[in-house]
């Protein structure tokens, strides 16, 4: 059996070893990702799209109708989840433990800083690398991390009732209504308008969509951590 | 100098990685939850912090390596809370930490301890 994981083990090996000599250096220039749309991308996309950032353009605009659905996929998830039989509701279900005095001081210590990385990495994702995905990732770990401290009815109070199927939803909503709006300026479903002197409206249906991205993501974490605890 | 911050810098390269692969020898070998818990949680934050403090020497005192001194602060403080959370929820719910199978010749003291407590 061993003789059998170590025989393993090296073939595996060697054949990552192997695909690791067919890469291309960090920097090259014939390498296969610039072959395609990259380097139109990479050209012509902040004349194209209007958008300081190509990550944004790619995600946003190019890829736009991928990102649109990749958040329906994210809530169809949550929603699946949440259709799944419950012994009961997450308010009637016992605490579990009493809080670790070391979990509760490190979680106040440092949920100042994850919100405040995240919000830093929502609003920078317009002009460098970031973004509304990064930034729900982190609202969601956050969320997480207060649920441990406050104990599961007080993590359900940190969004209050009403408005989470809202939350919840916000991202395939927003989406939709961006997209309404696009096809309304542009005549093109998801469309953003081109015009220099529309740079504004531009630059906020981007902005709409990145901050419904983030929440829509945090909370749906959020409650999937707290619907599976129950 | 330079010189001198490379060696610090390998010496605490080749420190990181032995807590590192230390860590994972334990998570690998070791019999329960909670000894793996303790091989992984102090051996991945001292071996990342130093791995860490050895690239922030090799970043020429640039902004980037208060990133990465940040960092060292933040493995130092999270990974052993996330150990300490781990073995803490798996022994208030009830698991059993593992004990060596008693050998014949302190079985009987073994077992008045067992039955001695509460």
């Amino acid at each position: 059996m061993k003789g059998w994981a170590l025989a393993l083990v090296v073939v595996v090996a060697a054949t990552l070893a192997i695909g690791v000599q067919g890469l291309p250096t960090h920097d090259a220039p014939e390498a296969p990702i610039h072959d395609h749309v990259g380097a139109r991308y990479v050209e012509r996309g902040v004349e194209e799209t209007g958008m300081r950032n190509l990550v944004g353009a790619v995600l946003l605009n190019y890829r736009g109708f991928d990102t649109m659905v990749e958040v329906v996929v994210i809530f169809t998830a949550l929603a699946a989840v949440l259709a799944l039989p419950r012994a009961g509701s997450v308010a009637d279900a016992p605490e579990a433990l009493p809080v670790s005095p070391v979990v509760l001081f490190v979680v106040r210590l440092l949920a100042p800083f994850i919100a405040l990385f995240a919000i830093a990495l929502l609003f920078r994702g317009h002009v460098s690398p970031g973004g509304g995905f990064q930034a729900g990732a982190l609202f969601g770990a956050l969320f997480v991390a207060l649920g441990l401290v406050l104990g599961r009815r007080g993590a359900a109070r940190l969004v209050p009732e009403r408005a989470r199927p809202w939350l919840q939803a916000a991202a395939p909503l927003t989406f939709a209504a961006v997209a309404a709006l696009g096809w309304a300026l542009t005549g093109s479903f998801l469309g953003f308008p081109q015009a220099p002197e529309l740079h504004a409206v531009r630059e906020a249906m981007a902005l709409a969509l990145e901050v419904a991205i983030a929440v829509g993501g945090g909370v749906i974490l959020g409650s999937l951590f707290q619907t599976m605890e129950a | 100098m330079t010189l001198a911050l490379d060696l610090a810098s390998l010496l605490l390269l080749a420190v990181g990685l032995a807590f590192v692969a230390g860590g994972t020898l334990g998570l690998v070998r070791l019999p329960d939850l909670f000894s793996r818990a303790h091989a992984t949680g102090k051996c991945d934050s001292v071996g990342a912090s130093a791995i860490l403090v050895a690239l922030a020497l090799q970043g020429g005192f640039s902004f980037g390596d208060l990133k990465l001194l940040l960092l060292v602060a933040l493995v130092l403080v999270t990974a052993p809370t996330a150990a300490h959370a781990l073995a803490r929820s798996a022994y208030r719910t009830g698991l059993e930490p593992w004990r060596r199978a008693p050998a014949a010749g302190w079985r009987r003291g073994a077992e008045r301890r067992d039955a001695g407590a509460p």
